[in-house]
């Protein structure tokens, strides 16, 4: 190993990102997600609610902090620059009658914005080292998404009977310049405040009568 | 082989025997450096090398196994082979480190073959008692702190660590840091169950806790509400709170519990919990009182009660609203004296309203005083700011209200009847003593209901005067606490009032201490009296500042130098005791002790000494003895009465008056003489007596003539008729005198007779120390009672020396205004114009009269100058009146020179007069 040259994890790992960008994710039925899940405890299903809404609580001042610590264009030419199209975010539709339906869409809207997290906060940590506030919030909710991700996880593999969701992420930032890694996550999480209030919108009254 | 082939060859083979040179010993131990469970077994074996077997001839059987310096015993070695030995410990508590094989080299020399060092200790105990606590440490942040029990000490390097997953999703370990019982996570993630355990570990094993569950937000102490605000609204008895949560409602709803106080008072009171028990940021706290400051505080904990509360807030107080006072004051009179008999001057006195009752700032009080019949006045009404108004009112019965205004409005009347008389029942039984650390008065009630009773009270002190409080009690007590500032050893005079619908009762009254002491000081006793057998002790009673509690009794403490003390108590109403029976002549020491309930203290020792004679025995002694006394003066006396002839005759003998002496009567030529005198002519007739000498020398009878001598014989006759007038001047009759003065016949005549010498004295008008005679007498100038000796006893002069020496006798002529007006006798003037003269300067004086007389009868006149200098020399303390005296002296001196002299035969020695 210590005559592996220094670049070459970086590239397997970025291959490998670029493989997995661009196409749903597939998850084998003996795969991990439904590994290692136990009975989940009855109040799962309200804590994943209370986190759905404690993430759209926090999402706007998280954006919100996120473009002031961008600068310009980014807080003056905001419809432009950050157009949710932009980025292939899940839908979330508010029309789902169905708990299993609700909680798969929510699994794939999570994971997309887990690993979307994952991306801003390292280009942050690069480009706004000095942003304490918003990296502890983009720490916050990366947690928080990670917890949510693990209670839905429980959800669907002992309650709905789901072993298996295709999920899909987005776009690595890696060799993008500052602008586009900006700009990617300033979609990201634009689009992140919208879907995470649908969301809240949507499971409030579902959670309360499971 | 080529040459590096072979080069290289020859090196391992030197780097083989190298190696075995240096690092090749003669055996080593297994296990090579254990750690070890103590008190478990262990087994070491010693295995000798084949080399050391060759070289030395070494075998398994000489080895001796040691710890430390101490030599194993045999009986745990075991030979395995030639080459191995084993030393067995059952018991790993005993060994020690190290552990060494040793071998006897050459029989008797040991030397050693390998060492270990061995490590003892435990296996990690079942950590116990995981639990966890979230604390919020600000908005956004919490952190979790797990602790739990690590058990024993393992004396070994141990590793906790504290292990917590989710459901899919196994988080980083917690490590310890410096303890091993604690471990904080900071991040902590509500709302995902947490699977939390604690795993310790070291050389001897691992242990695990129990796996415990849970919600993190579910074990959270938030911290307490902040900014809490205080707002009160217009109803008086409500204050709204206001305040923020400083966790998110996203993350938890909280319940809250809200404590509140008066802001003067310890006491808290709490919101009932079930008002309090939903997410809110205000609350109006209700039922409060008007015009009151509340201090409120409160605490948050999650709604569903799981978790823990949090800190009680920081403390905040509002007031409430001002509202009607809830009761009128407490009203009170004090009845003073007044000038008028028809007319009283009533103090109406009133208590200001407690805070809560008050309801706000009293702006005024109202007065009203409406008499009853049969006064027709009016009611009257004054408004008052203080707490008191006098009142001049006509006797007779009124009824008194008042009321507290603040600003919102007024309060209930206190009505107070003022009769004309307490013709009412007074309480019975009254009673005041100290409980639970206050003074505690109560009563019988009278049998008539009554509607309030008024308690006075003041401190009743010899320095200041009884300043009286006073307190109200509902008609249905019997008994309450003083309310008021008592004092612990100060004497409290307690008078209780009933109050009646239409009267009052007179007071009754006590006295009570809230505590009493020992008395400040004892009484000072002293002896009123003192006798044989008892005293009389007085003291002072002690003042009401001293005694410091109610004065039970006093100790009388009294002794003699040597013997022992004597207590006598005494009823603390006397001031006067008694002490007997005493000994009689001793000194005694007593002093005095008065005594509370709580004990006694001593005043200062006093003396005293008792009497050697009771009373009665002096007078017992005294009385007999001056009645002895008495009584034998008084039979003296009457001896002497009865013998009062006989007395006379010898103490006291008659002196012939010379001024009732018939001589005078004889003596023709007086009158003429006397009138040649021309001072007798500046006095009338009888002013003066003619001053004559007489001496008659028996030895010159024959040189007179018979008509010389024919008065003596006249007078001898005469002497036997007188009367016995005398003027203590025996044997001698005087001239011109119109009284006889006869001496005792048969004195006289044998005076007569026998003495050669007669003397007559000067004869003067006024009397002896001013006392004017009624008639004119004779007196002796010189004349002292040895000359009636000499007259009456001429044996007592034998015709020696100075029947030899003629007598210097003379009769001045005392023709000087200021000695008429003054004594007769110069000697007796002399005497009292020189008072400071003593007695020898005055016989000095007599002396140089004398001689005076005797150089004025020889007319020298140095010889006289002499004399009045000798005469101021003894008188020199004397004034200068005296001096003048003595010229005046002189001047007679010179008036009798130029005088013819009595023609009375006389007989003088050089420088006197010649017979005429």
């Amino acid at each position: 190993m210590k005559f592996i040259p220094a670049g070459v994890v970086p590239l397997l790992l970025m291959i490998h990102c670029r493989l997995v960008v661009g196409r749903a994710l597939t998850v084998n039925p003996s795969s991990s997600m439904c590994e290692n899940t136990h009975v989940c405890k009855p109040n799962v299903a309200e804590q994943t609610r209370k986190l759905v809404v404690l993430l759209n609580a926090t999402a706007q001042d998280l954006f919100s902090i996120y473009l002031d610590c961008q600068g310009d264009p980014f807080s003056s030419h905001l419809d432009e620059l950050c157009n949710a199209n932009g980025t292939n975010f899940p839908d979330f539709h508010v029309n789902r009658t169905s708990h299993k339906d609700i909680m798969v869409a929510l699994y794939k809207v999570f994971a997309f914005l887990n690993a979307s997290l994952g991306n801003i906060t390292r280009d942050q940590e690069e480009l706004n080292p000095m942003a304490k506030e918003l990296l502890e919030r983009l720490h916050n909710t990366t947690k928080t998404t990670r917890g949510l991700i693990s209670n839905l996880t429980c959800l669907l593999c002992t309650d709905y009977k789901v072993s298996q969701v295709n999920v899909t992420y987005g776009k690595s930032s890696k060799g993008m310049n500052v602008f586009k890694k900006k700009q990617q996550g300033c979609q990201v999480l634009r689009r992140y405040v919208q879907v995470v209030s649908q969301a809240a919108q949507v499971l409030l009254p579902h959670l309360s009568q499971a | 082989m080529s040459n590096t082939s072979r080069r290289t060859t020859v090196t391992k083979v030197m780097f083989f025997f190298l190696k075995k040179l240096l690092f090749s010993s003669c055996g080593y131990i297994i296990p090579e450096s254990p750690v070890l469970t103590l008190g478990s077994n262990f087994t070491a074996l010693c295995i000798l090398n084949e080399s050391c077997l060759d070289f030395g001839n070494i075998r398994a059987n000489q080895i001796i196994w040691k710890i430390k310096n101490s030599v194993v015993p045999k009986e745990q070695y075991r030979v395995i082979n030639r080459t191995v030995s084993s030393v067995t410990f059952s018991d790993t508590s005993t060994l020690a480190t190290p552990l060494t094989c040793n071998v006897l080299a050459d029989g008797q020399i040991e030397q050693n073959i390998y060492g270990i060092a061995v490590t003892l200790g435990l296996p990690p105990e079942k950590p116990e008692n995981l639990s966890c606590i979230v604390h919020q440490m600000s908005k956004t942040k919490f952190i979790m702190t797990c602790t739990w029990n690590p058990g024993r000490d393992t004396f070994l390097a141990t590793d906790f660590r504290l292990k917590s997953q989710w459901p899919l999703e196994t988080l980083p370990d917690c490590e310890p840091r410096g303890v091993n019982n604690s471990c904080d996570i900071f991040n902590v993630q509500f709302f995902v169950n947490l699977e939390v355990w604690v795993e310790a570990k070291n050389a001897l094993g691992k242990a695990e806790s129990e796996h415990i569950d849970f919600d993190p937000v579910d074990i959270v102490k938030p911290l307490p509400p902040h900014n809490l605000a205080v707002n009160s609204r217009e109803l008086p008895t409500v204050l709204k709170l206001s305040w923020e949560n400083q966790i998110t409602v996203v993350v938890m709803e909280l319940k809250f519990n809200i404590r509140y106080r008066i802001s003067d008072s310890s006491d808290w009171m709490e919101v009932p919990p079930e008002d309090t028990a939903s997410h809110r940021t205000s609350f109006t706290v209700q039922s409060l009182k008007p015009y009151t400051k509340y201090v409120f505080s409160l605490r948050c904990m999650k709604k569903n009660g799981l978790g823990y509360w949090s800190d009680w807030s920081e403390e905040k107080s509002g007031v409430t609203s001002e509202a009607k006072p809830s009761k009128g004051p407490p009203l009170w009179r004090k009845i003073g004296i007044s000038h008028s008999p028809n007319s009283w001057t009533v103090h109406l006195i009133w208590k200001e309203l407690d805070r809560s009752e008050a309801n706000g700032i009293i702006l005024k009080y109202e007065v009203t005083v409406r008499p009853r019949p049969p006064l027709s006045c009016p009611p009257e009404k004054y408004s008052v700011n203080s707490t008191n108004l006098t009142l001049n009112l006509t006797n007779g019965t009124y009824d008194v209200t008042v009321t507290a205004h603040n600003r919102i409005g007024g309060s209930p009347p206190s009505v107070l009847l003022i009769p004309a008389s307490n013709s009412k029942a007074s309480v019975k039984d009254i009673k005041a003593f100290p409980k639970d650390g206050k003074l505690w008065i109560e009563w019988t009630a009278p049998d008539n209901s009554v509607v309030k009773y008024v308690i006075e009270w003041c401190m009743v002190s010899d320095s200041s005067d009884c300043s009286t409080e006073w307190q109200q009690e509902l008609g249905t007590s019997q008994g309450t606490f003083l309310k008021g500032d008592i004092k612990p050893f100060k004497c409290y005079l307690i008078t209780v009032h009933p109050l009646y619908t239409n009267g009052q009762g007179n007071g009754q009254s006590t006295k009570a201490y809230l505590q009493q002491g020992m008395p400040a000081k004892g009484p000072t006793v002293q002896t009123k009296k003192v006798g044989k057998a008892e005293a009389v002790l007085v003291w002072k009673p002690l003042s009401v500042d001293e005694q410091n509690g109610f004065i039970r009794y006093y100790t009388i403490l009294y002794r003699t130098v040597s013997g022992n003390e004597t207590a006598v108590n005494v009823d603390p109403s006397k001031t006067e005791y008694t002490l007997s029976p005493l000994s009689s002549d001793t000194l005694y020491m007593v002093k005095m002790e008065a005594h509370t309930d709580e004990g006694g203290t001593s005043g200062p020792v006093f003396t005293f000494t008792t009497q050697k004679f009771g009373k009665g025995e002096i007078e017992a002694i005294v009385v007999p003895v001056c009645l002895a006394f008495l009584l034998s003066i008084l039979l003296g006396v009457l001896f002497c009465f009865n013998k009062r002839d006989l007395i006379k005759k010898h103490i006291w003998p008659n002196v012939p008056d010379p001024s009732k002496s018939n001589i005078a009567q004889w003596s023709p030529q007086t009158p003429t003489k006397h009138n040649f005198s021309s001072k007798a002519q500046m006095y009338p007739e009888g002013s003066f007596t003619d001053v004559s000498v007489v001496e008659i020398e028996a030895d010159d009878k024959k040189s007179f003539s018979e008509q010389d001598l024919k008065p003596f014989n006249l007078l001898k006759k005469e002497k036997n008729t007188s009367e016995g007038h005398s003027s203590g001047i025996g044997g001698s009759s005087c001239m011109s005198s119109p009284r006889q003065s006869v001496s005792d016949s048969d004195e006289s005549e044998s005076a007569q007779n026998t003495s050669s010498t007669v003397q007559y004295s000067t004869v003067v008008l006024n009397g002896y120390r001013d006392q004017i005679p009624s008639v004119q007498i004779f007196s002796r100038s010189e004349s002292t009672q040895p000359l009636l000796d000499s007259e009456e006893k001429p044996e007592d002069n034998p015709g020696g020396g100075e029947n030899a020496t003629p007598r210097q006798q003379y009769f001045k002529q005392n023709s000087s205004q200021d000695e008429t007006n003054t004594d007769g006798s110069h000697f007796e003037r002399a005497k009292q114009v020189t008072p400071p003269v003593n007695e020898e300067d005055l016989v000095g004086l007599a002396q140089l009269q004398m001689s005076g007389h005797s150089s004025q009868l020889c007319g020298s006149g140095p010889e006289r100058n002499k004399t009045e200098s000798a005469l101021a020399d003894a008188l020199s303390p004397s004034t200068e009146g005296q001096i003048l005296r003595l010229e005046t002296m002189g001047i007679n001196t010179a008036t009798v020179d130029e005088i013819p002299k009595s023609y009375m035969p006389q007989t003088v020695r050089q420088g006197g007069y010649m017979p005429q």
